[in-house]
């Protein structure tokens, strides 16, 4: 029964800083429940999803059916042609295909922050987590961190495939722009910013929500019916108000503002620059991530 | 137009590094300040750089295993679950805290592991808050009722998990599944334990950093007989070690068995505190004597006056007023035969009901 005498305690350890020890433990958590690679398969799937619509698109945008076309709309598609073979043009198409499934992939990345927090309050292993460390704002911090970490994973995995497809595509449609140019690099290097932001977006939405079923759906109705909400309800002002920085306003939804962040360019008519997005997505996690720290600190674990 | 956009990229990257460096910046600081904040008076402090050195194994049992509950309360919106409790629980033996349902044990055990925010008064383990431990699980260990955990991790990585976060090696989790019984059951999820296998895994996470306190609350619910035999049996082993044993319970036979004093609380206030002996013969009054006689009228015309005298199963009557000596004598003095005369100490359960009477409606 001794417990002092016990071998492995007796022995020299270097159990490492507070904090770094803290994240492997997150990260053990994550990794020992099956939900993280079903949705690295999620990422998966909708990489190739992606990779497959972003190329028919651009096919179509170079090389523009203009048998099938007349009047207006042929004029239409031979001036978007003309810009898309332009440089810069070749470049963001470049960029683009080398994002393919940034879109539907932070939303894995949102959603692992969600699972990291929630499942603690689902399961009850709060109890225990806060048991073995009294201070929750670094166990939210530490989990800030793992949370991050996977959607850093999930972004390689799917910067890999993008990066094993783009080169044949852009060799097939004869287009000759180097992938290694700093706008491309910079929109995957973003990218990366974005999948990481997500995470830390869902972690602080989690923490303050703390339901599972809560978060997720508030999560997926953020991302997507904001994303729709807001284009409708800027479309409608600017009828009213013709001014052009109205619609580029919606960039104030956290699913616009990281497309805007990672689209070299303008990411659609009149959008702001790619800082702006940059900061608004930030400012979310940021605020969200404080609050959610905030909240855990100050609620009772029961 | 290319240079443009280059410029405009190369700011923003400077803007995303100023805010990384800046969040950094302002987390470590933070850390540094919360670390001289959150000291409780009469702490020595920490010094500001944590030290690297392998974590100090407390190898005596230091008198620091003492638990002082005082002033504690807690409300909720319209109930207060704990009023004003106060109480101390003394390394080397099982305390036991009992309560109806409902009485605020469960709240006073989380306010003890810095689990819930007290409204008022205090918990301190060794003179610390639980919340300002270094250490806390090579210090006290917790089973709390709902000991969870997530129903896909098996049970060996969820102690793993907790050696990990404790700074202590993973083979730990071994030794502390063997101590419990379940290395069988280690690599087996979490969804596949039964309640008892449960609340075994429970014992084994407070275990895990060797702790010279430990805080169970109902731990022998769910347990088959031959579970609630081994969990007395380890509960008093560590107790025997000098280690401070503080089990809550509404099992009063289990606690007889079990405790060495019991703190005995009823809606959210002490009701009695002291052994298990003292507790039960503090309520002498509740003595009664058995009694077995041919002629019961006899004996209640020679007692008239001086006793109540109950009739039982069997023919035997409860006698309670005088003690066995002065009916003996007063049977005697009328005639009467008398078959048998016995004592009967009020049992746990009997005190229990009288200091808890009328505080277990739920509230």
């Amino acid at each position: 029964m001794s417990l002092p005498g016990d071998p492995v305690l007796d022995r020299v350890y270097h159990p490492g800083a507070v904090p770094v020890r803290l994240v492997r433990a997150e990260i053990m958590k994550i990794r020992t429940t099956s939900i993280w690679w079903l949705f690295l398969l999620g990422v998966v799937v909708f990489t190739a999803g992606a990779l497959w619509a972003n190329a028919v698109s651009h096919h179509l945008e170079l090389y523009p059916p203009l048998g099938s076309l007349t009047g207006a709309a042929r004029v239409q598609a031979v001036t978007q042609a003309a810009r898309a073979r332009t440089h810069s043009g070749l470049v963001a198409i470049a960029a683009n295909m080398m994002t393919s499934g940034q879109f539907l992939g932070v939303l894995f990345a949102m959603l692992i922050g969600v699972l990291v927090i929630t499942s603690e309050f689902a399961h009850q292993t709060a109890t225990a987590t806060f048991l073995a460390t009294p201070r929750r704002a670094v166990v939210i911090t530490a989990k800030l961190v793992a949370a991050a970490g996977f959607g850093a994973l999930f972004w390689l995995v799917s910067t890999i495939m993008d990066a094993l497809i783009t080169p044949f595509y852009l060799y097939s449609q004869h287009v000759s722009v180097s992938l290694t140019s700093w706008i491309v690099v910079r929109s995957v290097l973003l990218s990366l910013l974005a999948f990481a932001i997500w995470a830390c977006f869902g972690l602080g939405l989690g923490a303050l929500v703390r339901s599972q079923i809560g978060s997720v759906i508030t999560g997926m109705a953020v991302y997507l019916a904001g994303l729709a909400a807001v284009e409708i309800t800027f479309h409608l002002i600017y009828n009213f108000y013709p001014h052009g920085w109205v619609l580029g306003a919606p960039v104030i939804a956290p699913a616009v503002a990281s497309t805007v962040m990672i689209t070299p360019g303008r990411a659609f008519a009149h959008a702001p620059p790619q800082w702006a997005g940059l900061v608004i997505m930030v400012g979310y996690a940021a605020a969200l991530a404080a609050s959610g720290i905030a909240m855990t600190r100050r609620r009772d674990v029961t | 137009m290319a240079d443009a956009r280059a410029d405009s990229g190369r700011t923003m990257l400077i803007v995303a590094a100023a805010l990384v460096i800046g969040g950094l910046v302002w987390l470590v600081g933070r850390r540094r300040d919360s670390g001289a904040r959150g000291l409780a008076e009469g702490v020595p402090p920490l010094s500001p750089h944590r030290p690297r050195e392998p974590r100090p194994i407390p190898e005596a049992r230091l008198p620091e295993g003492q638990i002082v509950v005082s002033g504690l309360t807690k409300q909720y919106r319209d109930v207060r679950a704990v009023d004003g409790l106060s109480f101390a629980v003394e390394p080397g033996r099982v305390t036991g805290f009992l309560g109806p349902n409902g009485a605020g044990k469960t709240t006073t055990l989380r306010m003890l592991l810095g689990l819930v925010a007290p409204t008022a008064g205090s918990a301190t383990i060794g003179g610390v808050r639980y919340a300002d431990l270094r250490d806390p699980l090579c210090r006290v260990g917790g089973v709390l009722e709902a000991s969870g955990g997530h129903p896909a991790r098996t049970g060996r990585n969820h102690l793993r998990i907790l050696c990990l976060s404790a700074g202590l090696p993973l083979g730990r989790a071994d030794e502390v599944l063997a101590l419990v019984g379940l290395t069988a059951a280690g690599n087996r999820k979490f969804r596949e334990y039964s309640l008892g296998m449960r609340q075994r895994l429970g014992v084994a996470a407070a275990l895990i950093g060797d702790p010279q306190v430990l805080i169970l609350d109902e731990p022998v619910n769910g347990l088959d007989p031959e579970g609630i035999r081994w969990m007395r049996d380890l509960l008093r082993a560590l107790a025997a070690e000098g280690r401070t044993i503080l089990v809550s319970s509404h099992l009063l036979s289990e606690m007889e068995l079990l405790a060495d004093d019991l703190i005995i609380i009823a809606a959210g206030k002490l009701a009695a505190q002291g052994s298990v002996v003292s507790v039960a013969g503090s309520l002498v009054h509740g003595s009664r004597t058995l009694v077995r006689t041919p002629d019961v009228d006899g004996l209640m015309a020679a007692l008239a006056g001086r006793a109540m005298v109950t009739p039982g199963d069997n023919g035997e009557v409860y006698v309670t007023g005088v003690d066995a000596a002065e009916i003996g004598d007063a049977a005697q003095q009328a005639g009467i035969a008398i078959h048998q005369l016995a004592t009967q100490r009020p049992d746990l359960e009997a005190a229990f009901l009288e200091v808890t009477r009328g505080k277990t409606a739920i509230r």
